[in-house]
This record gives C-alpha cells, sequence and structure tokens, in this order.
C-alpha cells in the first residue's frame, strides 16, 4: 500500500506491505536510519520519533497509521549549519556514551521541550522514563535536558 | 509505614587482570604539521577511552589534544592491545602511550638540540613547541623540528612502545605474590525508604568517593561512575537472569527489568584527587569498579531502614517483605 507521510518537512512516500511498522519505512524504504531497531517492542525507546507533536515508538506503529502526518526523526534536529541545542548539550555534557539510546532520548527530550521550555528534575525522569539507558545512568542526559531548555528559553526570550 | 535508612559500601578493585601477561602496544608519530598520530588496538565502547588515549599522547608531547588523531581497533594497522575489558585501557593502554609519545618527543629532542644550542636532555615539549627548559623565548615550532628530524636529520619522530603491568606470581609455600600492579577504591553511600507493609524499596539518594587516580577526563569518569551506579541499582533490586530447564525465561526487556530514569535516586559524585606514580600522569581506571560498591551500601541502608538482613539479590519487595515477617515472628515468639 503506499504510504505518504511528512518527514522532517519533506514529503516522502514508498509502497510497503500492510505490516510494515512505521520504523522499519523509516529506516528500510526512506533511508532514515537514525531511529534504531532495538527491542522492537516497545520496551526500549530507541525507535522514538514523534508524531504530529507526540514523541512514541515507531516500532509500535504501523506505518499505515502514520499516512498524511507529520513525522520528525532524529536527521530532523541539525541543520546543515549548525546542530541542535539539545544535540550540543548532549556533546557538551557527555550525556551519552555507547549512543544507541541517544536518537530516542533526543526526540523524548525535544518533545519535552516542545511543550514545556523549563521542565523540573521529575518531568524530565517522567519524559524519559520509556527510553531505557544501560551506560550513563541518565544523570548527565538530564543536566543536558536542562541545559538546552535554559538555552531554548532565553533564545525565545531574546537574550 | 516508610522507614529511612543509610548504608555504606567500601571495595577495593584490581586494575587489570593477572594470571596472563597483560599488554598494550602502542605508536605514535609526530607529523611535520605539528599534529600527532596516534595507533592503538584498543577500541572505543563508548566510555570516552580514546578521547582520553588522545589526551595522554597530547600531554606528553606538549600539542592540544584536537591535534592528535587516533586510530584504533584496526587488526590490519594498529598494534596489539589486550582489549576494553578489566577496566585497564586508561592505565595499561595509557602506560604504553606514554612511552611511545616520549620515544618519539626523544627524536624531536635530539633533532633541535643542535639548532637550539642545548643538550637533548635540557629541552621540554609545551604549547607546541620544543623549547629550553624554563626559556620559552629559546624554541621551535614542533612542526618545524619534525620536519627536520626528517628532511635534515634523517631519523622521523616516530615512537612505539608496549606496557605489561609488572606481577609476582604466587608463592605456593607462603601464598605472597603481587598479583596487579594498582588498585583503585571507592565508598558509596546510599538512603533509602522501605516500606515496611509491602516491602518495596525505594533509593533516595547515593554518594559516590572513587580515588581513580588523578582523572585524566573528570567528566568522562563521573559519567562512567554514575554508569556504574545505575548497573549496581539495577543489580540490588531489580535485575535477576531467570532460568527454567536450562533456558532463560526472561531473555527480553519486558520481564529482564533494568533501571529506568524514574528508578534512579539522586547521585553525588566526588573524586578523590590522588597520583599513582606507576599510571600515565598519575592515573589508574574506573569502569568496573563502580559498580562494586552499590548493592552493597543499598542492603546496609535496608538493614539500617527495617533491621534485616537481604543476602540474595535482588532484593526484590517479596524478600524484603517476607524477611519483616519473619523477623516479627521471632521477636513474638522471644517475647
Amino acid at each position: 500500500m503506499l504510504v505518504k507521510l511528512k518527514v522532517n518537512g519533506e514529503l516522502r512516500q514508498a509502497d510497503v506491505p500492510p505490516e510494515t511498522t512505521l520504523l522499519k519505512m523509516l529506516r528500510e524504504d526512506l533511508g532514515l536510519t537514525g531511529a534504531k531497531l532495538g527491542c522492537d517492542v516497545g520496551d526500549c525507546g530507541t525507535c522514538t520519533v514523534i508524531v504530529d507533536g507526540d514523541s512514541l515508538n515507531s516500532c509500535l506503529m504501523l506505518a499505515a497509521k502514520a499516512n498524511g502526518r507529520e513525522i520528525t526523526t532524529i536527521e530532523g534536529l541539525a541543520t546543515s549549519a549548525d546542530l541542535h541545542p539539545l544535540q550540543k548539550s548532549f556533546e557538551e555534557l557527555g550525556a551519552l556514551q555507547c549512543g544507541f539510546c541517544g536518537p530516542g532520548m533526543l526526540m523524548s527530550a525535544k518533545n519535552l521541550l516542545d511543550k514545556n521550555p523549563e521542565p523540573s528534575v521529575h518531568e524530565i525522569k517522567d519524559a524519559l522514563s520509556g527510553n531505557l539507558c544501560r551506560c550513563t545512568g541518565y544523570t548527565k542526559i538530564i543536566e543536558a535536558i536542562q541545559d538546552a531548555g535554559r538555552e531554548l528559553s532565553g533564545a525565545a526570550a531574546g537574550n | 509505614m516508610k522507614r529511612r535508612g543509610k548504608g555504606i559500601g567500601c571495595m577495593w578493585y584490581p586494575i587489570g587482570f593477572t594470571v596472563m601477561a597483560n599488554p598494550s602496544a602502542a605508536t605514535v608519530k609526530v607529523n611535520t604539521d605539528g599534529t600527532a598520530t596516534l595507533l592503538t588496538g584498543t577500541v572505543e565502547t563508548g566510555q570516552g577511552a580514546l578521547t582520553v588515549l588522545g589526551q595522554i599522547a597530547a600531554e606528553a608531547l606538549g600539542i592540544s589534544t584536537d591535534d592528535v588523531h587516533v586510530v584504533s581497533g584496526d587488526t590490519d594497522t594498529t598494534p596489539m592491545d589486550t582489549g576494553a575489558i578489566a577496566s585497564r585501557t586508561t592505565y595499561v593502554t595509557g602506560n604504553a602511550i606514554v612511552r611511545a609519545a616520549e620515544a618519539a618527543r626523544e627524536l624531536l629532542f635530539e633533532a633541535a638540540a643542535p639548532l637550539l644550542g642545548v643538550k637533548a636532555d635540557q629541552l621540554e615539549a609545551r604549547d607546541k613547541r620544543i623549547q629550553v627548559l624554563g626559556f620559552p623565548s629559546k624554541s621551535l615550532p614542533i612542526s618545524e623540528v619534525a620536519l627536520h628530524a626528517e628532511t635534515n636529520v634523517g631519523r622521523p619522530a616516530i615512537g612505539s612502545a608496549s606496557y605489561n603491568p609488572p606481577t609476582v606470581p604466587m608463592d605456593p609455600e607462603t601464598g605472597q605474590g603481587k598479583p596487579f600492579n594498582t588498585y583503585v577504591y571507592a565508598t558509596q553511600i546510599a538512603e533509602v525508604e522501605v516500606d515496611d507493609e509491602t516491602g518495596e524499596v525505594e533509593i533516595l539518594r547515593i554518594v559516590a568517593v572513587h580515588d581513580c587516580g588523578t582523572p585524566i577526563n573528570p567528566m568522562l569518569v563521573e559519567g562512567q561512575i554514575q554508569g556504574g551506579i545505575s548497573m549496581g541499582v539495577g543489580f540490588a533490586l531489580q535485575e535477576e537472569i531467570l532460568f527454567k530447564d536450562g533456558v532463560q525465561v526472561n531473555p527480553n526487556l519486558t520481564n529482564y527489568i533494568m533501571p529506568t530514569s524514574l528508578d534512579m535516586p539522586e547521585l553525588e559524585v566526588e573524586l578523590v584527587d590522588n597520583y599513582d606514580p606507576t599510571g600515565p600522569f598519575g592515573a589508574k581506571g574506573a569502569g568496573e569498579p563502580t559498580a562494586v560498591p552499590t548493592a552493597a551500601a543499598i542492603m546496609n541502608a535496608i538493614y539500617d531502614a527495617v533491621g534485616v538482613r537481604i543476602t540474595s539479590l535482588p532484593a526484590t519487595a517479596e524478600k524484603v517483605m517476607m524477611a519483616i515477617l519473619e523477623k516479627r515472628e521471632q521477636e513474638a515468639k522471644s517475647a
């Protein structure tokens, strides 16, 4: 079946079997391999993308269900000129180690900051609770999200 | 009712392993643009090893870390390394790199000595220059010295070295020996809240103080410790591989439960800034030992809170509750 998506601002389409997940379509049909295939059953969160303003596990959504909707993946964060403030903070504060959880962590974090630019530590932990990380203990990830939140709300305020 | 308790866990841990040899080799090449290329057989697994190893080479050569190009983990091109295991990379591979960089630097000193009118042992490498000790105005850029070494002296500034920590085998008569060349030490303190109606344990806070020698990159060491604590938290309260007839019954993340962001307490990490004269610029290691004292501290905190000793991990709510009930029963009997 033909599925049409708006991915990172660009109209994309592919002819996929009906059982294809959004994750599989992004990775195998559209060549966007940033969202990772971890557990494939919605436990680990490394496939997290934003669909119409909500972060979700793309391994749990059928591509057909995403038809006509707006998707943001990790590839949509940086511009050719610059990294997203979240990516910069993650890099500067050493928030990732092996990095496999990174694409999902960053998308969950972006979705949180889009809705709540200055979240509390508890709100951040809550937003990341579906993204597993084996390396970092989450501490530096939380610090990086706070740091990026301050930067983004400072920029919004014209500072 | 929720009861609070605090517990302490202490540990020492050896850096590297023993019984068989444990070498790392490295090659450092100083290029004529003043940069350096480091060849190492070890691999980056996310812990930041290549950053730290690049920092070690840069420090020995007096150049910036950005100017060290690290080539790693390719058996076609890189020298032998025992591997990113046993918390050994900073210490063992780092020591090989210091020695390789020093050998390359010696060739730079010998090339520069006649140009600066002093002996080679009166030179130092600092701020991307080879300079007379204590006289920064009498100096030459490393790039120029490296080119001079290649094109005029005919001895390019390339150094190779290996390091194998010295050990002494155990004497079967006395039981004495020296299995490892150095050790790291740490203390962690956990504060928990135990619900004595359900047995559920919540960890409120963990303070971790670690002696890793001189931390080459404190931010990365901190990250290793925080990650180690999260593994210790999982070991203490959640993680368990269950077998039935020799087959694991929980082989996925739905039923092998590891800590999420919500399971992690507030962490406070302190580094004891020690200096180990046998390590590269005083460093020892981080890695595995970061996870060692966590579960012990948590179990001691549970004992402090509700007076029960949990001796089989993980300390699930069921196990803690059973222990509390058993204790109450015994107290009722003896009363």
